[in-house]
């Protein structure tokens, strides 16, 4: 209502008007310094309930980087949610948007270790019989991934189910279906905790750099791959225009000769595929077995607010991921070593996450709604 | 108009206003007499609707004084500047789409009775408003804006910023999106609004309309006034040299008939809408090499489906096209691209750019499989970023600067850009959908040059559109579809504007079965 501009609006607009306005390096700069606010007010909150907040940034510092083991656990976790943080980006950067990502991780990581654990008897023991397992094992997870993901792509283009809705859905349903398997027909009937039987011994990745039984370079090389291969694919190839386009403007990509239905499962099985990835490494390099997936950490959901922090650009989701990787390390060895509980730690978290994503949040729902004007 | 004692409706002086370095506005006067309708005539980009925005309190100005009824004034936002009696009717229509005409009227500005929106007092209000004007918006208050064209949705519009007791009314470009029929019905309303007193400011580029219903015409180019003229007292040649700055030819154009081969031939077409609804009813027709066919119509009877069908956006329900003799109905867009047919499309803001890409992101779109943009699925931007700099040289695009965004260019320069990327694909082919729909003079003058060298360098080409003197400047033969089918193919050098009118309206030439029937004996049946 061009009539009706009050300040609210007003100010919106010129909010709007600025974000899309803003260089990819005032962007880097706003990302930053939400971060640097959130830990402050987190500290203020962690004053607030009577604990010292500067032991606490220490030990924030501690935990994320002041040791080998720190630093070790920090690229760890990093490497799932850099990995995850592609899986969303690759989705939100062509308009799709999937949220099941966790549902997908999951199927993907339980079907490398069912697809091992069932070839192993076969197989010879030893480092080539391994390699051939992990090979069957991480493809397992991919296919895995990708089939789970493209269902809600299929549903969308062809049914107009909104993605949103069935993706979250199917993640129950993966947590569901998932946990039942590793508690019936897969379980280590020798293990006390719920989980299926060990990989065998010739499965696993070496550590060669740090002297930590999670952490490994064919990991990091992996997760390195993925990150240069998936922002070729979205800058260098008619592939990835037309996705992109898909993703700025569909009317154009139809324009352009892009069947969109096609474009949006061609999206999810993409997404779905690096998510599956990201299970096999998380079953391989880091459990060795799998769990019952309502314990295993929401990967899957934070790689949303990786990837909103890092634009969709699959190279900013690595400093995103290492951003969400520190303080997840921070977590867990604060936990251990002060008395904070761990609600606030994960509240503290939650605020970081929440002051980063909501910037670029704002800046996408600005670009679909026309707010900050008329960009002409 | 006689000398008049009141003060002016409006009056700006010396009116400066900069984006960066770019001179948007350069010491522009301007006066709207009260009772009075003032055209404000120009080129895209030269500033026009740049000077209503500070008028209307969306921009401020670096310089110079706005007064209004003679008092000075200054607006900070468009609701100041409706509060003195301002309104604007943007080219962009401001209505919620899925609430009903009523509610769009009264939104912000609800009469109230005891907290709750007196609806009864709002519908008197506005059935007093429409039964003075003679509108009749008062026949579908309580239908959803969206069922309705947007000829009644300018007129909604219209009675907003009357309902808001808008003295003053500026249109900004208002003719842009109607047929010919609302075109004369809008000028109707404004004679009836300038009879009441009311004083308009009436934003184009179109000469004609502005010589019609104007008492005074003031030119921009490039920012500066360049002359206020009384209508009676001008021609449209003088117009129209005073808003490019040299002659401009309006003649239909030369050409020498080189029939060639059937390039596109359409058998029995039958397409249905976005609802379902038939919306292409049995269309035939055969374009030659060398030929263009133009499309006549008022908007919604079928020409944008018939174009979808044709360049593959849009599946057929029976029927066949092809294309220099092989079957293509079943080929998706992608196959009629490769294969030669570019397309000019329609709407060139949602379809033919992408807002956010530079000029050379641009330049790839439609051309993502083609060499040597693309080889084997590996695109090759360094061809791209030489394809961009072609066309901007060769369509001279403003600003020449291949990085820059699409938003950045006016509608004339994108036109122009998709235009050079379309032929670019060096197609058997070319579909054109309203070519020139809001853009300058100049642009459109150098576009119809375009489309008539590559129809004398042997392209099949159709030409939509809903201007009439395009569609005779342009056309070897003229369809005129309606309700889906196409009522008659005429000669454009022997039919009439007054004739194609009819025809558009469903209305069947009587009087002169000649025309009809000539043309069918050249292969094409109605």
């Amino acid at each position: 209502m061009s009539g009706d501009d009050d300040g609210l609006r007003g100010a919106l607009d010129r909010a709007a008007a600025y974000m899309l306005d803003a260089t990819v390096l005032e962007r880097i700069g706003i990302a930053i310094a939400s971060t640097a606010l959130a830990l402050c007010i987190g500290l203020l909150i962690v004053a607030a309930a009577g604990h010292n907040p500067l032991l606490f940034a220490n030990q924030l510092v501690i935990g994320s980087f002041g040791s080998e083991r720190a630093v070790a656990r920090t690229l760890t976790f990093s490497v799932l949610f850099v990995l995850a943080g592609i899986a969303v980006a690759i989705a939100f950067r062509a308009g799709v948007f999937n949220i099941g990502v966790q549902g997908q991780f999951i199927v993907g990581g339980f079907a490398t270790v069912a697809s091992i654990v069932s070839l192993a008897p076969y197989l010879p023991d030893g480092t080539v019989g391994g390699i051939v397992l992990m090979l069957v094992g991480t493809l397992a997870a991919v296919v895995a991934g990708g089939l789970y993901a493209a269902l809600p792509g299929v549903l969308k283009a062809y049914g107009d189910a909104n993605e949103i809705i069935t993706t979250i859905m199917l993640n129950f349903i993966a947590i569901g279906f998932v946990g039942w398997l590793v508690a019936g027909r897969f379980s280590d009937p020798e293990a006390t905790a719920t989980r299926t039987e060990r990989l065998p011994d010739n499965v696993g990745f070496p550590s060669v750099v740090f002297d930590d039984p999670n952490l490994s370079i064919v990991g990091i090389g992996a997760t390195i791959a993925v990150v240069a291969l998936i922002a070729v694919i979205m800058t260098r190839t008619s592939f990835g225009y037309d996705m992109v386009t898909s993703g700025h403007q569909e009317s154009a990509a139809t324009y352009s000769g892009v069947d969109a239905k096609r474009m949006i499962v061609s999206t999810m099985t993409l997404s779905g595929m690096v998510a599956g990835l990201t299970g096999a490494i998380f079953a391989i390099m880091i459990q060795g077995y799998f769990t019952d997936p309502s314990g295993i950490g929401n990967y899957g959901f934070d790689a949303i607010a990786v990837s909103l922090l890092a634009a969709n650009n699959p190279v900013g989701v690595v400093p995103a991921g290492l951003l969400f990787g520190g303080l997840e390390s921070a977590g867990s060895h604060i936990q251990i070593n002060s008395d904070v509980p761990v609600q606030l730690i994960d509240g503290i978290v939650g605020l970081v996450v929440l002051f980063v994503a909501v910037p670029e949040l704002f800046r996408m729902m600005a670009q679909r709604t026309g707010l900050g004007g008329d960009r002409e | 108009m006689t000398a008049r004692k009141t003060p002016p409706a409006v009056r700006l002086e010396s009116i400066t206003k900069r984006f960066g370095d770019v001179v948007a506005n350069d010491d522009v006067d301007f006066t709207l007499e009260r009772g009075s309708i003032h055209a404000l005539l120009g080129e895209n980009g030269s500033g026009k609707t740049t000077l209503m925005s500070v008028l209307y309190g969306l921009y401020d100005q670096d310089e110079g004084t706005i007064s209004v009824d003679g008092k000075p004034r200054t607006f900070d936002s468009p609701r100041d500047a409706m509060r003195a009696g301002v309104g604007m009717i943007h080219q962009h229509f401001q209505l919620v789409k899925p609430m009903t005409v009523l509610q769009n009227i009264v939104l912000g500005h609800e009469p109230t009775d005891n907290g709750l929106v007196d609806e009864s007092a709002a519908r008197a209000e506005i059935e007093e408003i429409c039964s003075r004007y003679d509108f009749d918006v008062d026949q579908y208050l309580d239908t959803p804006v969206e069922e309705l064209d947007l000829g009644a949705q300018q007129r909604v519009e219209i009675i907003k910023s009357l309902y808001r007791g808008a003295e003053i009314l500026i249109l900004d470009e208002p003719t842009a999106v109607l047929t010919p029929q609302e075109v004369e019905r809008l000028m109707d309303v404004m004679n009836d609004l300038r009879e009441d007193g009311h004083s308009l400011i009436f934003i184009s580029h179109k000469l004609d309309e502005a010589l019609t219903i104007a008492d005074e015409i003031t030119v921009l180019r490039d920012g500066e006034a360049i002359d206020t003229v009384r209508a009676e007292e001008t021609t449209e040649q003088d117009l129209a040299r005073m808003m490019v700055g040299r002659e401009v030819l309006f003649d239909r154009l030369e050409r020498e008939t080189v029939p060639g081969e059937p390039a596109l031939e359409v058998d029995g077409l039958r397409m249905h809408g976005d609802r379902g609804q038939e919306q292409v009813s049995s269309v035939d027709f055969t374009v030659r090499e060398g030929e263009i066919l133009g499309i006549a119509g008022v908007q919604g009877n079928g020409q944008s489906e018939l174009v979808e069908g044709i360049t593959g956006l849009r599946s057929v329900a029976s029927g066949s096209v092809r294309f220099r003799g092989s079957d293509i109905t079943g080929t998706s867009r992608r196959d009629r691209i490769e294969d030669g047919i570019a397309y000019i499309p329609e709407d060139r803001q949602t379809e033919g750019l992408v807002q956010e890409y530079s000029l050379v992101r641009n330049a790839l779109l439609g051309n993502q499989t083609i060499e040597p943009y693309a080889n084997g699925g590996m695109l090759d931007w360094t061809a791209v970023r030489d394809h961009a700099e072609e066309i901007i040289q060769e369509f001279d695009v403003h600003p020449p600067d291949a990085d820059a965004g699409a938003t950045s260019l006016s509608g004339g320069n994108q036109q122009k850009f998709i235009v050079g990327r379309e032929i670019g694909h060096d197609p058997d082919v070319m579909v054109a959908s309203h070519p020139t729909r809001g853009v300058d003079i100049g642009s459109i003058e150098f576009i119809h040059n375009r489309l008539i060298e590559l129809r004398a360098e042997g392209l099949a080409i159709v030409v939509v559109s809903s201007k009439l003197e395009e569609i005779q400047k342009l056309a070897d033969r003229i369809a005129v579809m309606y309700e889906g089918e196409f009522i008659d193919v005429v000669d454009p050098e022997t039919v009439t504007e007054e004739e194609l009118g009819l025809l558009m309206t469903g209305q069947r030439l009587e009087d002169e079965e000649g025309t009809g029937e000539s043309e069918s004996d050249r292969g094409v049946q109605a």
